[in-house]
């Protein structure tokens, strides 16, 4: 609930809500820059986690309470967060023009921190019941399905903790997975086999998800149709950097921002971190620490700047 | 610390921010006992107000709280449409009701709870200089924001709309529902995933949406900026 100052040139300006967005603000914060976030989903993916169980410090959380952390965090620094999404971005002198939906800001430097979304199905049925039996979001709709069956699709880690979420309440999950084993990481894994409410369907892939008012089925590649209750769709993500895309910063072949070891992209004062990034192994800790990078990395361009204030 | 113990902290902390005075009414069910005594009648009005009150014995007497019982007050009840307890109104000078809670301002939606009383009393709104641009594109219109209690991304959404109706000048209602508290809400929609932002009961934004998508499906178009 910090004021904005829509007249100042901040010395960074974080895009995104992530732990990646946040870790980079308070750092920069605490180098004295003037640092103003704007995200279009304060939390990121993470705060769609039930449980957190890797983050150093913090043995048990829910993704949702880390958040509410490190947003305590951002808060006692002062540091303003806004809801919006950024257009475009301009360079003009010595400085970014960034144009949102609601306002135009200036800042000397960027840090692109904007995460990444959960992959779509891409079958019918999936869109017309979004929200009505097909969910991204285990956290949010979870409570949704007490004692009804659910399917979640996927193998990966993310899924089987969602199973695992989900099975706490419901009658049974299954998991709908198109290898032939769980990709989990060994203590989630050992977790689903042992849980009575789920059982993993291997070698499926669902073809179409069917419903009335609400999703009732789904069908197979092999043709059959099978009943639920509801769809959480956990198959991956996918970097959101059309916006760095579009004003030139490169990109590889998924989409990813290509950054340096000192989290810069190819244009000088763009910064990039977090699940946007091109780092092999994206968690919020890895995250946080291509933020906090970037944000020293923004400081250093910011100071050889000498900018009389 | 306990995370209610924590979620208070938070509330103080907040509320001991708030410079301005604002008022607000909270619909309750109270029943005369023998004695000539009266109690609360509804199962969660007692919880709703006690938390109520942790929001009111911190804000320096800035915040102003209004129980009203739905049977003393048929007219007032009446004129605002209220049939179901508890439910908090923030109603402006005019008495244009701009923002309805079906929902207990607690956990995660304490954040947008705290920010409508802070804009409601008069602080800075991001969104003010776009609505008031936009006014003569926007219908009357009203924001339901259904939400659980669990969803990381619903305090976010109803923050927005929360905002969008303040800035509007009466021409925008938000109001947000715990649809797990109120589950027929819920089944009317076919609702069974959260947020799950309903305009004017006919355009539907399922998920995670932020500020510019709500614009744009509010005013059925692009948005005009004059910076």
């Amino acid at each position: 609930m910090e004021n904005i100052d829509l007249e100042k040139t901040y010395d960074l300006i974080v895009l995104g809500g992530g732990p990646t967005a946040i870790g980079c603000a308070i750092y920069a914060a605490r180098f004295a820059m003037d640092v103003l976030i704007i995200g279009k989903t304060f939390g990121g993916l993470i705060a769609t986690t039930h449980v957190v169980e890797n983050y150093p410090g913090v043995t048990s959380i829910s993704g949702q309470g880390l958040m509410e952390m490190f947003k305590e965090h951002m808060n006692s620094l002062n540091i303003p967060y806004i809801s919006d999404e950024i257009r475009t971005i301009e360079k003009i002198h010595d400085h970014f023009e960034l144009h949102s939906f609601f306002q135009k800001f200036e800042a000397y430097s960027i840090c692109i921190a904007t995460g990444s979304e959960r992959k779509k199905l891409g079958v019918p049925g999936e869109k017309n019941y979004a929200g009505k039996g097909v969910s991204y979001c285990a956290t949010c709709d979870g409570p949704f399905y007490v004692d009804k069956v659910v399917c979640v699709i996927g193998g990966s880690d993310s899924a089987a903790k969602e199973a695992l979420f989900l099975a706490q309440n419901v009658k049974k999950v299954y998991i709908i997975y198109r290898g032939k084993e769980i990709r989990a990481e060994p203590i989630n894994k050992k977790r689903v086999y042992e849980n009575d409410r789920i059982e993993i369907i291997y070698e499926t892939n669902i073809v179409e998800i069917k419903g009335d008012t609400t999703v009732s089925s789904v069908i197979f590649d092999n043709g059959k149709e099978f009943k639920v209750d509801g769809v959480f769709i956990e198959i991956g993500s996918i970097p959101n950097s059309d916006l760095a895309k579009r004003v030139g910063v490169k990109t590889n072949e998924k989409g990813e921002i290509i950054i340096s070891r000192k989290s810069e992209t190819n244009i000088p004062g763009i910064f990039a971190a977090g699940d946007v990034a091109d780092a092999p192994f994206k968690q919020a800790i890895t995250g946080v620490s291509e933020g906090v990078i970037a944000a020293y990395s923004a400081f250093d361009y910011v100071k050889e700047m000498n900018i009389e204030y | 610390m306990s995370q209610d113990n924590r979620y208070r902290e938070i509330i103080k902390r907040e509320m001991a921010k708030l410079k301005k005075p604002v008022k607000i009414r909270v619909f309750t069910c109270k029943k005369k006992q023998p004695s000539g005594s009266q109690i609360r009648e509804c199962m969660d009005c007692g919880q709703f107000m006690a938390l109520l009150r942790i929001y009111k014995e911190n804000s320096n007497g800035m915040l102003t709280i209004k129980e009203m019982c739905i049977d003393e007050n048929p007219e007032f009840a009446q004129r605002y449409d209220i049939s179901r307890v508890p439910t908090i109104l923030f109603i402006d000078n005019q008495g244009r009701e701009i923002i309805r809670y079906l929902a207990a301002p607690q956990g995660g939606e304490i954040q947008p709870f705290v920010q409508a009383l802070f804009t409601f009393a008069g602080a800075p709104n991001y969104y003010e200089t776009t609505i008031k641009q936009n006014l003569d594109r926007i219908q009357p219109s009203t924001i339901k924001v259904m939400i659980t209690e669990t969803c990381p991304y619903c305090p976010q959404v109803a923050q927005i709309v929360n905002d969008f109706a303040i800035a509007s000048n009466g021409k925008i209602r938000s109001v947000i529902i715990d649809i797990i508290a109120n589950p027929d809400i819920g089944q009317y929609y076919d609702a069974a995933g959260v947020p799950y932002t309903i305009i004017n009961d006919q355009k539907t934004l399922v998920g995670m949406v932020g500020a510019p998508e709500i614009m744009k499906a509010l005013i059925g178009g692009n948005i005009r900026v004059q910076y």
